[in-house]
């Protein structure tokens, strides 16, 4: 039972992170319809970021703050070198752009930080675990639910109250009727992918915080695809439901299924479950179901 | 219906003849100089190097063959086919060194061509099994698909299970000697290069005929507009697992010829970055046209070569460059991705068929 519990607690810690990468991928394809496959290479920028202004001496939290600058700036070069001249373009064309785009930021990543792990020294989180009850949770863990929840809250809130937030809420719904209410659809796609890197960018320094960093930060950044699946393309509420829920079951693998194959089964595990779900519900738990007319 | 430009006043008299695949003595000559260039020049006139940068043309093209069938022409956009090449690669493999022949196969030097074959089939069935989701899902989420069946077969079965088979682990090498088409045994570069050459020849032709045939026909019908393709009859499930099939059946000669062209075997020989790149190279050389696969290949391919020569003289000033060249094969081939894409989305088989027809309409411009 107690295996059960901190399984369960651990799975859910981590999925908020997972939610938070998921809540950037799902605004790039709410508001202009780009289905993006470079989400692992954003937390990978992301985490190394973090990593440098750790080491030249910022705080934790002020080097997650100069990362998410880092992020909106990243974000806007992105949306405009590569992606503009592509509105209307087919969608193969699109996301095989954003695969480019993705292998241009590995190798850059690769290029100037070299492939070995490198972790936060001093280690910026306790390693003695808390005890909650009868739980005992790693500060890790527990400190990065707490910023991604934080984090989540911000974005949310800035969907729903700031003006530029309702814009974009507009294009997401109806980008037509936006634009013609004077919605700037460069600037949202701009905003969106702002706020990708950004939210990839944190989740990739908390993932680095539990992991180490090194290249395997950017496959835990691609499990948002099954989480978006799960919670659905569209849906904000879905892609934050649908991260910890990959959390959880990524969890409940590693320590349930580890022990019958040999070699683990963690990383595959949310993909076998989106390949599954994908055949029987296709848009997910709250997605809008594509009616194609002919 | 003749897609050939005839001279003036030039009629085919019959079906046969309007229907050939070489209909004029200019384009026989054409086609003839080319055949010479791949079997008989490249082989025995290019210096070594060449050779195997040749070969690996080749098996970017067996490999973006079976790409563009599926993203070109019948519309399922794929992005998990090194998994199929994977598969093909260690059927064969595992056949050749464990399988018991009876002695008229393995004496004859028959146990690598047969494996060829049984490697494809296999590698066509298990594209199939992950084909079935595309009777129900379409876009992006059969993308999703495809990209887990990579994760799931290179990265959890072979690497944990198919390893177990014959105890080798997963990273192997073949004795030399084990590949062997009757008395030739594989083992020089110009050797590799012949196959390659012949069996991409072979798939070349056969897929060529495949789409010219009903079946390429209800292809293009379901790429354009599937349901209206229902509505007018075609099977659509039963033609887009026969896409599969057809094209991890290729992926599969082109894993099983891997084999003898690096004779060791590994599951990092087939990472989602090959599926990925494959797409980039049908992107580049042109989607939907046999045509751009190959120049794609040969683009990218020689592309890499020029970058790693360039990278020589470079790195006296900065040595980092070398060291890192792989991390700028990734930058580089992410940008030219990009730049394509952005710049001339039809690809250079586009530009191919622009000048063609330029030659062909000569003097008359339209």
């Amino acid at each position: 039972m107690e295996l059960f519990m901190m399984t369960l607690i651990t799975g859910i810690l981590v999925g908020g992170i997972y939610a938070l990468v998921a809540l950037g991928w799902v605004l790039i394809y709410k508001c202009s319809g780009v289905l993006n496959l470079a989400m692992g290479e954003l937390t990978l920028i992301g985490a190394y970021v973090t990593l440098t202004f750790y080491q030249m001496g910022l705080p934790f939290i002020l080097a997650v703050l100069c990362t998410l600058l880092v992020g909106i700036i990243l974000g806007f070069l992105t949306e405009r070198v590569f992606l503009d001249k592509l509105i209307g373009e087919p969608i193969l064309a699109v996301i095989m752009v954003t695969v480019g785009i993705s292998f241009f930021l590995k190798g850059l990543v690769e290029f100037l930080w070299g492939t070995d792990t490198r972790v936060f020294t001093p280690p910026v989180f306790a390693i003695k675990p808390i005890e909650i009850g009868f739980l005992k949770v790693s500060p890790v863990y527990l400190w990065s639910f707490i910023l991604a929840i934080i984090l989540l809250i911000i974005f949310v809130a800035f969907f729903k109250y700031t003006r530029w937030g309702l814009s974009m809420q507009a294009t997401a719904d109806d980008e037509t009727a936006a634009l013609s209410l004077g919605v700037s659809a460069r600037f949202v796609y701009a905003a969106a992918w702002a706020i990708a890197f950004m939210s990839a960018g944190v989740g990739g320094a908390l993932l680095g915080n539990i992991n180490g960093i090194n290249i395997s930060v950017g496959h835990l950044g691609l499990l948002v695809l099954p989480a978006v699946v799960l919670g659905g393309l569209n849906s904000v509420p879905g892609a934050i439901v649908g991260g910890i829920i990959i959390g959880v079951l990524q969890n409940f693998a590693g320590s349930y299924l580890d022990q019958y194959f040999p070699g683990g089964v963690k990383e595959i595990v949310p993909f076998v479950f989106m390949a599954a779900f994908l055949l029987f519900k296709p848009y997910g738990l709250w997605g809008w179901e594509r009616i194609e007319r002919v | 219906m003749s897609s050939v430009w005839l001279p003036c006043g030039d009629y085919h008299q019959d079906y046969t003849q309007d229907q050939g695949w070489w209909q004029t003595k200019v384009i026989k000559g054409k086609m003839l100089l080319l055949l010479a260039i791949i079997f008989v020049g490249i082989p025995l006139l290019a210096p070594e190097y060449w050779v195997g940068v040749a070969t690996m043309v080749g098996y970017t093209a067996m490999g973006a063959l079976g790409v563009q069938l599926l993203i070109g022409y019948a519309g399922l956009i794929t992005l998990g086919h090194s998994a199929f090449i994977a598969v093909g690669a260690y059927t064969s493999t595992l056949l050749v060194l464990q399988f018991p022949w009876p002695g008229i196969i393995s004496d004859w030097g028959l146990a690598y061509p047969v494996s060829i074959v049984v490697g494809a089939i296999v590698a066509g069935l298990w594209s199939v099994l992950f084909g079935l989701p595309s009777a129900k899902v379409k876009g992006f989420y059969l993308i999703l698909t495809t990209m887990a069946a990579q994760f799931i077969t290179v990265d959890f079965l072979l690497t944990q299970y198919v390893s177990q088979i014959g105890g080798r682990g997963q990273a192997f090498s073949l004795p030399p000697g084990t590949i062997k088409i009757g008395p030739w045994v594989i083992d020089s570069e110009v050797k590799i290069y012949y196959l390659m050459a012949v069996l991409l020849t072979l798939m070349v032709m056969v897929l060529a005929n495949l789409l010219r045939s009903k079946v390429g026909r209800a292809w293009v019908a379901i790429r354009d507009n599937d349901i209206a393709a229902e509505a007018l009859g075609i099977n659509i499930v039963w033609y887009k697992l026969l896409a599969f099939f057809v094209a991890g059946f290729m992926g599969g000669i082109a894993g099983a010829f891997w084999v003898s062209n690096t004779a060791a075997l590994s599951p990092e020989h087939f990472p989602w970055f090959w599926a990925l790149w494959l797409v980039g190279v049908i992107l580049i050389g042109g989607v939907g046209s046999i045509h751009g696969a190959i120049f794609g290949s040969i683009f990218m391919v020689v592309i890499m070569e020029i970058l790693q020569l360039a990278v020589i003289p470079l790195s006296e000033y900065y040595p980092k460059l070398l060291v890192d060249f792989a991390y700028i094969k990734d930058m580089a081939f992410g940008l030219a991705i990009c730049a394509f894409l952005i710049y001339e989305p039809n690809g250079l088989a586009y530009r191919w068929w622009q000048v063609k027809n330029y030659f062909n309409l000569w003097p008359f411009s339209y």
